[in-house]
């Protein structure tokens, strides 16, 4: 399988705002998948996965997370994310 | 009442007779499905997109030129890259200690091989985009995205005249992707099997067709009878999403034992848990589930490391075909699962039931 081209980048008009994620994803082991849901803060840096382009979010300072999520950040889907700033 | 009641835009998008969707990893369940009247996507989200190609080709030559349609499970979130063995290190002793009891408890059995998350190394997005060009490829007449949005292919996908189904467990999540031009959506409410919002269906169907226009709306999430179809056809749906309801059928491939568990089960008999994987998920109870819900059990870990834990179990349980043990994802809806019936006569039966209900109600055309 060949490596997706990934083509980094940054958005200042979403650096700083804050969002909530309807996250998730498949469980690594099994054919079941789940829902995640995290608030954060945007920083404005995204990536860009193959193409047509399918775009991530880094999202930081975490207000919401699942219980015991292990990181201080976490990648969105763009069209999974919802601005709670304007 | 002047028109059929079953025939819905659903059906007029795909050229079917009945608006059932078959959600099923089985081959043989879907075509049997297809062949009655109904439509059938094909959970391939595990598979790689060799196996997926010949999954499609293998479909084709069985469904003399119906539609059919596949799932894949796009994330909608990911974690910062870390690799297994920095997760296995993490995990706390107290946790590692509660699983071995659990599994001295049980007298369950270790694997008889590695167990499947260390043989597969979990999904990437790589993996992900590698299955979607299949599809498009293979111009799979519907490519459904089981959790994460699947605005980012709709242009790529209309222009090989595939159909993008996205299903949702909230309504904003909703708007967001008939906006973006999904060609219908499907509105999963908390009574799902596996993973579920937190909206009830009789909440998120409503809500979901409310703003939905012209766009076909499925309710999913506990549906296994023609009543479950006639309420989702009167709450403004135009077809329904079954999952459950075809584990247990003749056609299925799913362990006997657990189809015997499904057969005995009730809609008390699930549980909404996140033991097994670190994520919340709708499964027949068993004694893992039981275990992590007691007052002394530590607070499940996330994903991945609930798994972590858990695959031994899993595993174990499956290898050993312990039916004390075992477990499936399973709707609430599973109460009315109550015999290993064909495929077709699951179809007949439904549609019989709902037809029923509606003549009761308003009367049927002659």
């Amino acid at each position: 399988m060949k490596d997706l081209e990934i083509r980094s980048g940054f958005d200042p008009n979403l650096s700083g705002k804050r969002a909530e994620c309807d996250g998730g994803g498949p469980v690594p082991g099994g054919r079941y998948a789940a829902r995640q849901e995290f608030s954060g803060t945007l920083t404005g840096d995204y990536r860009d996965h193959g193409e047509p382009p399918w775009r991530w979010y880094l999202m930081k300072e975490l207000t919401r997370k699942p219980g015991d999520y292990p990181h201080d950040a976490v990648w969105c889907e763009s069209e999974s994310l919802f601005l709670l700033d304007a | 009442m002047s028109q059929d009641p079953l025939h819905t835009k659903l059906c007029d998008q795909l050229g079917i007779d009945f608006p059932i969707v078959a959600f099923t990893h089985c081959k043989d369940v879907a075509v049997a499905v297809i062949n009655s009247g109904g439509f059938a996507v094909l959970g391939e989200a595990m598979h790689t997109p060799d196996e997926i190609a010949a999954d499609i080709k293998w479909i084709r030559d069985r469904i003399d030129g119906k539609p059919f349609g596949v799932d894949l499970v796009l994330p909608a979130s990911a974690p910062p890259e870390t690799t297994l063995e920095e997760i296995q290190s993490k995990i706390p002793q107290t946790h590692l200690d509660y699983k071995q009891s659990i599994m001295d408890k049980y007298d369950v059995p270790m694997p008889k091989q590695d167990v499947g998350l260390h043989q597969w190394g979990g999904l990437s997005l790589s993996h992900g985009r590698a299955q979607l060009e299949v599809l498009l490829e293979e111009r799979v007449p519907v490519i459904a995205s089981g959790l994460g949005s699947p605005a980012f292919l709709l242009d790529a996908a209309h222009e090989r005249g595939c159909l993008v189904w996205g299903l949702v467990g909230r309504t904003r999540q909703a708007k967001r992707q008939l906006e973006a031009g999904v060609d219908a959506v499907i509105a999963q409410g908390f009574d799902a099997a596996g993973h579920t919002g937190d909206m009830g269906t009789l909440s998120i169907v409503a809500e979901v067709s409310a703003i939905a226009g012209d766009t076909p709306i499925i309710a999913a999430g506990g549906i296994t009878t023609g009543r479950h179809l006639a309420a989702a056809l009167c709450l403004g749906a135009s077809g329904v999403w079954t999952g459950t309801l075809w584990l247990a059928s003749r056609e299925s491939d799913v362990d006997m034992i657990i189809k015997e568990r499904l057969i005995e089960s009730e809609a008390a008999d699930t549980v909404y848990s996140d033991s097994v994987s670190g994520f919340t998920m709708r499964v027949l109870k068993c004694p893992w589930t039981d275990e992590w819900k007691k007052p002394e059990a530590p607070r499940p870990l996330a994903s991945p490391y609930q798994m972590i834990l858990s695959a031994d179990y899993t595993q174990g349980a499956n290898d050993a075909r312990r039916p004390d043990l075992m477990y499936e994802a399973s709707g609430q809806g599973v109460g009315f699962v109550t015999e290993m019936k064909p495929a077709r006569q699951i179809v007949s039966d439904m549609v019989e039931e709902a037809l029923t209900v509606f003549d009761d109600i308003v009367g049927l055309p002659d």
